[in-house]
């Protein structure tokens, strides 16, 4: 088990800079995922730390010894591949055997070790096929057998289910997560599946365009993102953001509609009279059938029912605001309804930079 | 070719049918394969059973099985037989080493690589004749270039019973090295790079990787290259009768035509023939064997 720490990794392909002075510390034990869209480093910073990419400035460091410059091979750090790389002329016994007798572990131990994966991972009727022969589950599992046999260090793994039904997928998350709490292994897992990061990490990384965006744990990102881009990206349906400026009175008027919404003054003051945009999750855009205080009359435009719940898009001004309600809440388009927004979940942010504003509190 | 037929009629009116101008490709072909192919191989079985000789105007004599008895029991023969085994082990080993290494050599990035590769195929494109010659230049005692290079005097090659074979054999490596290294380089290039990664992160070393990844990979089409070489190798001709006229360079292919056409012993050449053609299908079908056990794995 080690700690990770990555000092202002810089990268480029040729002329094209894929990571951009990326700095954190994974601790011991812990599970951290990277998520962002493809392309925007995380894949690169995983196989950076594993040694399969050369950083072109930086540290990494395992245990605070600086191994930047040193080989895959001297770091011991196992990695799971997306496409799973067993390899294919081998049972899955060797394939799982194979860190052991790299290292030329002798017979007995080598065998009590496989046994001892093949048992956590229900992979042991199978030892004897060929990759061919298996299913994707069960090719992840020999892949995630293969990589924690030789109880490695730290454990990367780079879209493991990515591949997968999504059935399946669930399935292999849950038991990724077991596997990680009954070993604890210091964990890194890349994906750009939002619901795999959330329900996974004890922290997640976003990152685009080669900058990490922001550090925290699932529901710190979700409530308090950083900024717009991490906003957008977590969350489903898509938080709204809206252009709006605010009114001396504390309210919050989105472009084409006068009224506003009224906000306590505590929750705005500390808005300098910068360009603003408002973000807000459609669960805390709040529809009523009766006038409420402060609520704006509009119309619906859209409702898309999704069994548990429905997405109810009503127009405010020129603005489109999606509602997460209780399912047959709102009975069709063109309903007239009144909107309001929860301020406590109301997200400012700076329209030049992206970044958040956040009172004190 | 159905759906060509419908349309022969109107064809027709403007010239030859579709199906007449099938027949005209096709028919030469099976003809030249009748007369030279399919005619020569059921006369030579035939001649084979007879003591006929293409000299003279004798009538072939029915001798059943005594030409293939004869061979059989013909220690020289057997003798023909020990030295192309020897060529062929000495020469398909040679050019599997040495064209396996070429390709572990150029499948990594390298500058001209494209060129080099280009180059390296050159002595395969050029004529077994051409080649001979040549090389027999470079043997030459007084002035090849071989003997002034390895700083050997007067060291004889072709002339020397011990070493023609040998001589021989280097040729044919220098001349089909480039064959494997083609193959094997089609091999190296498919195995996935993402397992030399997984390898490295499983800490494999250099050779254990290759042993235990790069080589079972690649063996089927290795396999391949070999199966290809024995089979040239085993009919060498021209290569070792123009470098050299020493005994201990009569392969079987040499035997046969004097037999055929020096001595003019038609019948028991043909017998011969067959014998030698048994042994290469016979080499064949056990290499198909290996090849499709190696590609199950």
């Amino acid at each position: 088990m080690a700690e990770i720490e990555i000092r202002n990794i810089g990268k480029f392909f040729g002329p094209v800079e894929v990571l951009k002075d990326v700095s954190m510390t994974i601790a011991d034990g812990e599970f951290v995922v990277m998520l962002g869209e493809s392309g925007c480093g995380k894949t690169t910073t995983l196989r950076s730390i594993a040694g399969l990419e050369s950083v072109t400035s930086g540290q990494i460091l395992i245990d605070g010894a600086e191994v930047q410059d040193k080989k895959a091979s001297d770091r011991d750090i196992a990695f799971v591949f997306q496409s799973f790389s067993l390899y294919p002329h081998m049972s899955v016994y060797e394939n799982i055997a194979f860190p052991l007798r790299a290292v030329r572990m002798n017979t007995s131990d080598r065998e009590a070790a496989v046994k001892e994966v093949a048992d956590i991972l229900q992979i042991g009727p199978l030892l004897n096929r060929k990759p061919s022969a298996l299913s994707g589950g069960d090719m992840q599992r020999v892949a995630i057998g293969r990589a924690l046999v030789r109880r490695p260090k730290a454990l990367l793994m780079d879209e493991p289910i990515g591949a997968l039904d999504a059935k399946l997928r669930e399935q292999m998350r849950a038991e990724i997560k077991r596997l990680h709490i009954s070993r604890g292994s210091t964990s890194v897992y890349v994906t750009h599946d939002q619901i795999e990061a959330m329900s996974l990490a004890d922290r997640i990384v976003i990152m685009n365009d080669g900058i990490l965006q922001q550090i925290g744990a699932p529901e710190e990102v979700y409530l308090r993102p950083a900024n717009l881009f991490v906003a957008q990206f977590v969350g489903s349906p898509v938080m709204n953001v809206t252009d709006v400026a605010l009114s001396g009175d504390a309210r919050v008027v989105i472009g084409g509609n006068e009224q506003g919404f009224q906000f306590p003054g505590q929750v705005v003051s500390h808005l300098n009279g910068a360009p603003l945009s408002l973000g807000i999750r459609p669960e805390a855009v709040l529809l009523s059938h009766d006038a409420a205080h402060g609520a704006i009359e509009v119309e619906t435009t859209n409702v898309e029912p999704l069994g548990s719940h429905d997405i109810v898009d009503v127009r405010v001004g020129d603005t489109v605001l999606r509602s997460r309600t209780e399912a047959g809440f709102i009975k069709s388009e063109g309903q007239k309804v009144w909107v309001g927004l929860d301020p406590l979940q109301a997200h400012f942010f700076d329209r030049d930079s992206g970044q958040a504003l956040r009172g004190t509190n | 070719m159905t759906h060509s037929e419908p349309r022969a009629g109107h064809s027709a009116a403007r010239g030859l049918s579709d199906k007449s101008i099938r027949n005209l490709f096709i028919f030469p072909t099976i003809a030249f394969l009748i007369i030279f192919n399919i005619f020569p191989l059921l006369f030579s079985l035939y001649t084979s059973f007879t003591d006929f000789r293409a000299s003279t105007n004798a009538p072939a004599n029915w001798v059943g099985l005594e030409n293939y008895s004869y061979l059989l029991t013909n220690e020289f023969i057997w003798r023909n037989f020990t030295i192309t085994a020897k060529y062929v082990l000495i020469s398909v080993s040679g050019q599997v080493i040495v064209g396996f290494g070429l390709a572990l050599l150029l499948n990594r990035y390298m500058p001209f690589k494209g060129l080099i590769t280009t180059l390296l195929l050159l002595p395969m494109m050029l004529s077994m004749a051409v080649v001979g010659l040549f090389w027999k230049l470079l043997y030459d005692p007084n002035f090849g270039i071989i003997n002034h290079s390895l700083g050997l005097g007067k060291f004889e090659w072709l002339a020397n019973p011990d070493m023609a074979l040998w001589a021989v054999a280097i040729t044919d490596i220098w001349m089909w090295s480039p064959f494997v290294m083609l193959l094997s380089l089609a091999g190296l290039s498919a195995v996935p790079k993402h397992l030399y990664e997984a390898a490295e992160i499983d800490r494999a070393g250099t050779f254990y990787t290759f042993f235990r990844i790069t080589l079972p990979l690649v063996a089927p089409i290795l396999m391949i290259a070999i199966i290809f070489r024995t089979m040239e190798a085993f009919k060498t001709f021209d290569l070792a009768y123009i470098l050299s006229s020493q005994p201990t360079t009569e392969l079987i292919a040499i035997r046969l035509y004097k037999m055929a056409f020096l001595e003019w012993q038609t019948g028991l050449s043909s017998a011969f023939a067959y014998i030698v053609l048994v042994m290469v299908v016979g080499i064949t079908m056990i290499y198909v064997k290996y090849l499709n056990k190696v590609k199950e794995r």
